[in-house]
């Protein structure tokens, strides 16, 4: 059984399960709760970032709390989506309900937190929590376009795709002057919502309202959020010459690196780049070089990766998430203590 | 209401509480926290089931009255969102700047 | 011997050198399906009826007299089909498409015209166009709008170019007439019946269809037949055939070992039958009464009638000419010696699941018959309604043509196929669910029915015979395409490459034998016809005649097939067990092509293949140069195959408001339902791997993996050590190999990617190369201790959906007649607690649960029994006894009541003895 003696607690990748280490010394794991021995231990490092995504490093926290930063994440930080849909007119091949589906699946650009949730369902939309939306395309025959010239649908017929650039936005009250046109809308220009011919109709009024994953995940701010733990890669027995070789094609590039050394070729852990495996345990193929790594993930090393939708940019829907979980406790709090 | 208690004979040393649209979210993160307490001899959480959305947790304990765990253990959570908010901002901020 | 062994099998020296293998000589198959069609045989038959047969039954019946006036008569000159339309009233039709009718719940049908000729009064007349009924027309068919049609065309038409056509469209529904399959007419059957071996025969001519069965009783053998009230033995029939002597008999029947027929011959000298007259003076006695007596049977004696019989009803299909007999005794002769070989060696006998011995009945031939049926009851209606007219005194000259109504020939038509029953009084047949509602559940559910070939036995015998699969199906029914339950076996479909004979003309056939070695059976002596060279030859059942030398004959013919003078679907067999050449022509026989061989190497080769798929050659080609061949069955009998050379709220979709045939009003309203998947819905892999949703589950609960991704569908493993599905375990490695790669695999067992490769690919991504990733716990954070599998599998949402099968009753309603809850879900029914659970609680010992089940819940009733005489009484008033002191109540299950007052009803008085519960 393989072991690794050194005060972080890991889990270890054998060939056909994951297995808990037994450290030598305490881990976070070990201790009763406290805040400050918390905050001692707590290191995060941010290794990416940009408009949408994000990957950072939390360290020295417990699983269940970064489990629950990644489903707070995923389910209870609120976006704004397309939720009501009025048909005035559909004459087009796809379904109303089909048709309202792909709508309230377009991402929109609108600050969520700016905005109020709907408290009443049967209550008109008010400029607080609901963001109206207008989409009127008529599709008709090219005259301009002769038919020996193309036969593409696209040539032939005007507006014979609807794309979500389309989609215009009619401000309710106030929103005129607290929100630019560039500020409101579907992020992405060009996503195909339906495909027309000759004589087909859409006039629909679509309303935008703020709720969260839970209810419906179109709702949810993120792609998909998600963590791994950070692999640890040991060379218990050295692995020479051509041996070398094959171990470093086990495992993604860079994370094995041979050293020369006097006429000898032997395998050794890249640290740097060590977080690159992806745990795919290739070298299990190999009888020989199976007893000669061991590999582990450490327990209390959570390397975070948000890919944000774009409404709202990865670390505010981090952020978010945290305040959220603040919130909800804050109320229990309250409730428990009246 | 949010919370509410099972009726129970323990004098208040061991309770279970139902709290409304709350699951594992919440309850696996209470749950880590509170079984860590020193006083504290069981804790655990559990979703009665999927179909309602409920979350039923349960602690009971050596010395003490329960609720206060729960308080205490909600108290540390709040406690740890402010930490690493506090923490993340930090580490933002050092990544703009070692980017430039 | 050897040379036709050498024409067929090579040299012996030859069988070790390998037969080049022909690359991908499965592109045969797309090729022949792309000039034949799934679909032909049931166009190609309706064709032939339209074109050929129809004109053939107007033709047989086409003179119509009465008997009141010798002077009349009705000659039909001419027989149309024309195109299918609609009558729009005002006798203005107009052109109809299939679609039109289907929406309006209209038959698809053309009008019947024909041309006649008959007198009226004094003068002849001469009338074309006139229309005697309609038609159902088969789609795509000749006569059909949709042949012939571009895909623009038929989409103008509303009218999907991939549909197959095939079927009928009678009132609304499309309806297809299955395939009948049913045993040979007109063949020797030998098998073991009641009291020995026993040959049967079914003839059957156009006139009419009557068994006749030649067996052994103890050491005789007689013939059977319904014609006769005993069964006669056979000498006497011989001898009312012109064979007087028992020299004679014996040779006609030629076995060796004469001894055997003696206690036949003696029955002639125990009743004293010498001649020919007193034979048919025998056989008049033994006939079954004629249930009506006409002006005619008064002339005739029972001698005469015995002499008709014999002459065309027993084996009706050998033809007999002026009363000569010598045909139909060689062949009663050829039936006895087939008896008797069987009686001593059991490889005489028949299997009756053979294929050579089975007939396909089309969708032509069951109208034509049911056409000529009614066609038959037109002209005796016309003949009645003369009969009856003619003497009257009129006005105006009788004018046949007023009374011709055309409703009788299309409404009899229009009810055969839509309610599936053929009865035709004249056979006696009586055929039920002959014709379905074309299954329109998905394209191949569609064309499936296309290929559905239905056996004439009835589901509920057990009999393991037919539903067997056959050696002789080979190539042309599929082995596996069956249902599964109770017609499993009976219900199959055919093969790919698959045709289905239509009758030919048998006259080329017949002159091509008798130049080819032929010598006529009326001429050949009897010792001829059973010598040891000499090989019977046989056509559609009737015997031709005699050649010593067979495989000239065989080679001959092959040769001329090939050539293409005479049709290709005239097939030739050898049969060297019974000693028989048998050659067939007639219609409905299952072949389908072969690759010939010359001297041990197919004539096919790797040129022509390469050739096929350019586009060069098409599969007509190969059949015009002689490349292939399209033949019958030539299969060793019985042995294998010897032949090398396949609730919820619903949107308002379409409302159409119209008009039917009868100018009622019609709306119609298309209805749809969009459904999410929900737990008990039903899904399966392509695997067997069906099952239902169990939880729905957020994707926050869901595992993820390093990257991620979570599954969309999480299966449970205990389905995979019993089913071993190992093509589910491949299709999800390479799947997720050729993602990553970007190129498609195969992932079956059965050649393919191997998973050396594919794991190599895998490892290449980074991803393990067994396809087990590191999972995280969607609900605790946690790594799960156990590595999951996972890939991309496709997955497919079966029509089984919850929401048409939830139901639930507390209480509800009751069959009026056993006051018992109603049945099935659309009548808010109960569930039924039937036998079997019944035994369980037997074998609890449950039994107040039971009385509990079974009467509490369904029918219990109160019912007043008289403790005197026990019988059912009212009110507390016993009827029988006319008072009521003695009146208890009790309770009982009111089917069991109703039993009582039932068996009342029949004048059985059942009555009840009365004692105290506790005594």
């Amino acid at each position: 059984m393989e072991t690794v003696n050194d005060e972080k607690p890991r889990v270890i990748l054998t060939e056909h399960k994951v297995v808990e280490n037994f450290p030598q010394g305490p881990t976070v794991y070990d201790d009763h709760f406290d805040a400050k021995y918390f905050k001692k231990k707590l290191q995060i490092v941010v290794i990416r970032r940009n408009n949408t995504d994000m990957e950072f490093d939390l360290i020295g926290i417990q699983h269940f709390l970064a489990n629950t930063f990644r489903r707070l994440m995923l389910s209870e930080v609120p976006t704004m989506a397309i939720d009501k849909v009025h048909v005035l007119n559909n004459t087009s091949i796809i379904q109303d309900e089909v048709l309202a589906h792909r709508l309230g699946l377009i991402p929109l650009k609108a600050d969520p937190r700016l905005f109020q949730s709907v408290a009443d369902v049967n209550e008109a939309p008010t400029e607080k929590n609901t963001l109206e939306f207008e989409l009127k395309v008529k599709c008709s025959h090219n005259r301009e376009i002769s038919k020996k010239e193309s036969s593409r649908a696209e040539d032939i017929y005007k507006n014979s795709n609807v794309y979500s650039k389309q989609i215009k936005w009619v401000p309710i009250g106030s929103q005129r002057s607290r929100f630019n046109e560039s500020d409101v809308g579907p992020i992405h220009q060009d996503i195909l919502i339906a495909k027309m011919r000759p004589g087909h109709e859409l006039d629909l009024k679509l309303f935008a309202t703020k709720s969260n994953g839970k209810d419906h995940a179109k709702f949810s701010p993120v792609a998909t959020a998600f963590y791994r733990l950070l692999p640890d890669i040991k060379i218990v027995k050295p692995v020479e010459g051509e041996a070398a070789f094959r171990l470093q094609k086990c495992f993604s590039q860079g994370v094995i690196s041979v050293r020369k050394e006097n006429d000898r070729q032997y395998a050794v852990v890249n640290e740097s780049h060590a977080r690159y495996d992806t745990g795919c345990r290739n070298v299990f193929r190999y009888d020989d070089l199976k007893d000669s790594v061991v590999m582990s993930k450490i327990q209390d090393h959570f390397i975070f990766t948000i890919e944000s939708v774009g409404a709202l940019p990865p670390d505010a829907i981090f952020r978010e998430a945290l305040s959220v979980l603040k919130a909800k406790c804050s109320a229990l709090l309250t409730e428990l203590n009246v | 209401m949010s919370v509410s208690q099972i009726a129970d004979f323990s004098h208040g040393t061991s309770k279970t509480f139902v709290f409304q649209n709350e699951g594992h979210t919440l309850g696996n993160a209470l749950k880590g926290i509170i079984s860590s307490y020193p006083n504290v001899q069981f804790c655990g959480y559990t979703v009665p089931h999927p179909a309602e959305n409920q979350m039923h947790l349960r602690i009971q304990m050596f010395k003490g009255q329960a609720i206060d765990a729960l308080k205490k253990g909600l108290a540390d959570l709040i406690q740890v969102c402010d930490i690493t908010l506090d923490k993340f901002d930090e580490a933002v901020v050092s990544f703009n700047t070692a980017d430039k | 011997m050897d040379t036709l062994n050498q024409e067929l099998f090579g040299e012996p020296c030859t069988y070790k050198q390998p037969v080049k293998e022909i690359e991908e000589k499965w592109k045969l198959v797309p090729a022949f399906l792309k000039i034949k069609g799934l679909v032909k045989q049931h166009i190609d038959s309706f064709n032939y009826f339209i074109n050929v047969d129809i004109k053939k039954i107007v033709e047989a019946n086409n003179y119509v007299t009465c008997d009141a006036d010798p002077l009349f008569y009705i000659k039909y000159t001419n027989v149309y089909v024309g195109s299918p339309d609609v009558d729009e009233g005002f006798n203005i039709s107009k052109l109809t498409t299939p679609h039109e009718c289907r929406l309006r719940d209209m038959t698809y049908s053309a009008p019947i015209t024909v041309d006649i000729e008959y007198s009226r009064g004094t003068q002849k007349v001469a009338k074309t166009g006139l229309l005697i009924g309609r038609m159902p027309i088969m789609l795509k068919s000749s006569n059909c709008v949709l042949s012939n049609k571009s895909e623009f065309e038929l989409a103008k038409m509303h009218e999907c170019p991939l549909d197959p056509g095939g079927y009928f469209v009678v009132k609304g529904q499309e309806k297809v007439i299955l395939i009948q399959e049913q045993l040979s007419k007109n063949r020797m059957l030998v098998e073991e019946g009641k009291w020995g071996a026993q040959c049967q025969v079914a003839s059957s001519t156009h006139d009419r269809k009557s068994p006749t069965i030649v067996f052994v009783k103890g050491n005789k053998y007689f013939l059977g037949h319904n014609m006769f009230t005993d069964p006669i033995p056979v000498s006497i029939i011989f001898k009312a055939m012109d064979f007087l002597s028992d020299l004679e008999i014996c040779e006609v029947i030629g076995i060796p070992d004469i001894h055997q027929l003696t206690p036949t011959l003696e029955e002639c000298h125990k009743l004293q039958i010498y001649t020919q007259e007193a034979a048919w003076n025998y056989l008049g006695t033994k006939m079954v009464a004629k249930r009506y007596v006409t002006s005619a049977s008064s002339v005739r004696t029972p001698a005469d009638d015995a002499r008709d019989a014999l002459a065309t009803t027993i084996l009706a299909h050998v033809p007999v000419e002026e009363y000569n007999f010598k045909s139909k005794a060689v062949y009663l002769g050829l039936m006895i010696k087939r008896v008797i070989q069987a009686q001593s060696d059991k490889q005489f006998l028949d299997d009756r699941d053979y294929y050579g011995n089975k007939r396909m009945e089309l969708a032509g031939s069951l109208i034509s018959l049911m056409f000529e049926d009614v066609f038959k009851r037109f002209n005796f209606d016309l003949k009645s309604i003369a009969d009856k007219t003619i003497p009257k005194i009129r006005a105006s000259q009788f004018d046949v043509i007023k009374y011709m109504r055309s409703e009788l020939i299309t409404s009899c038509l229009v009810f055969a196929i839509s309610t599936g029953n053929w009865t035709i009084k004249r056979f006696k047949m009586e055929r039920l669910g002959v014709t379905q509602v074309v299954s329109r559940l998905s394209y191949k559910a569609a064309l499936g029915m296309m290929t559905r070939v239905n056996s004439q036995f009835e589901s509920t015998r057990k009999v393991s015979g037919p539903r067997s699969l056959q050696p002789s199906q080979w190539g042309m029914l599929c082995p596996s395409d069956t249902p599964e339950g109770e017609s499993c076996g009976l219900v199959k479909n055919l093969a790919l490459m698959t045709h289905i004979t239509t009758d030919i003309n048998e006259y080329p056939i017949k002159r091509l034998v008798k130049n080819a070695g032929l010598q006529d059976i009326s001429i050949v002596a009897s010792k001829a016809i059973h010598s040891p060279a000499a090989y019977i030859v046989f056509l559609n059942g009737n015997i031709l005649g005699v050649t010593t030398n067979y495989q000239n004959m065989i080679s001959i013919f092959r040769l001329m097939r090939r050539e293409g003078q005479i049709s290709s679907y005239a097939s030739i067999y050898v049969n060297f067990l019974h000693k028989c050449i048998y050659i067939s022509s007639d219609g409905g026989r299952l072949c389908r092509p072969y690759i010939i061989v010359q001297k041990g190497q197919p004539l096919l080769n790797q040129s022509h293949m390469t050739e096929l798929e350019k586009g060069i050659r098409s599969f007509a080609d190969f059949l015009h140069d002689g490349e292939c061949d399209n033949s019958l069955l030539i299969f060793e009998y019985k042995d294998t195959p010897l032949s090398y050379r396949i609730i919820e709220p619903s949107y308002v979709e379409k409302v159409l408001v119209s008009t039917n045939e009868q100018d009622t009003t019609l709306i119609k309203i298309l209805l749809r339902q969009t459904r999410r998947p929900e737990v008990g819905d039903k899904f399966s892999s392509r695997h067997g791997q069906k099952g239902v949703v169990g939880l729905i589950v957020e994707q926050k609960d869901m595992p993820f993996n390093e990257d991620g991704i979570c599954p969309n569908i999480v299966m449970n493993p205990h389905g995979y050590p019993s089913r071993m599905t190992v093509g589910k375990l491949l299709e999800l490695l390479s799947g997720k190999a050729g993602t990553l790669e970007g190129k498609f695999h195969y992932g079956t067992a059965f050649g393919g990617s191997k998973v050396e490769d594919v794991g190599e690919e895998l490892a290449k991504h980074g991803y393990s190369y067994q396809g087990k990733d590191v999972f995280y716990s969607g609900i605790t954070g946690e790594p799960l201790e156990a590595y999951i599998y996972s890939g991309p599998v496709y997955y497919q949402k079966l029509k089984h959906m919850v929401q048409d099968k939830i139901h639930a009753r507390a209480r509800g309603p009751r069959a009026v007649l056993t006051r018992q809850p109603t049945e099935g879900r659309s009548r808010d029914g109960g569930l039924r607690f039937g036998e079997m659970e019944r035994d369980c609680l037997i074998g609890y010992a449950a039994s107040m649960m039971l009385v509990e089940r079974l009467m509490v819940s369904s029918d219990q009733c109160d019912v007043d029994v008289c403790n005197k005489c026990g019988r059912l009484g009212y009110c507390g008033w016993c009827n029988s006894c006319k008072s009521s002191g003695q009146v208890s109540s009790i309770v009982m299950p009111y089917a069991c009541k109703l039993l009582l007052t039932e068996l009342q009803a029949m004048n059985i008085s059942p009555r009840l003895t009365l004692s105290h519960y506790c005594q």
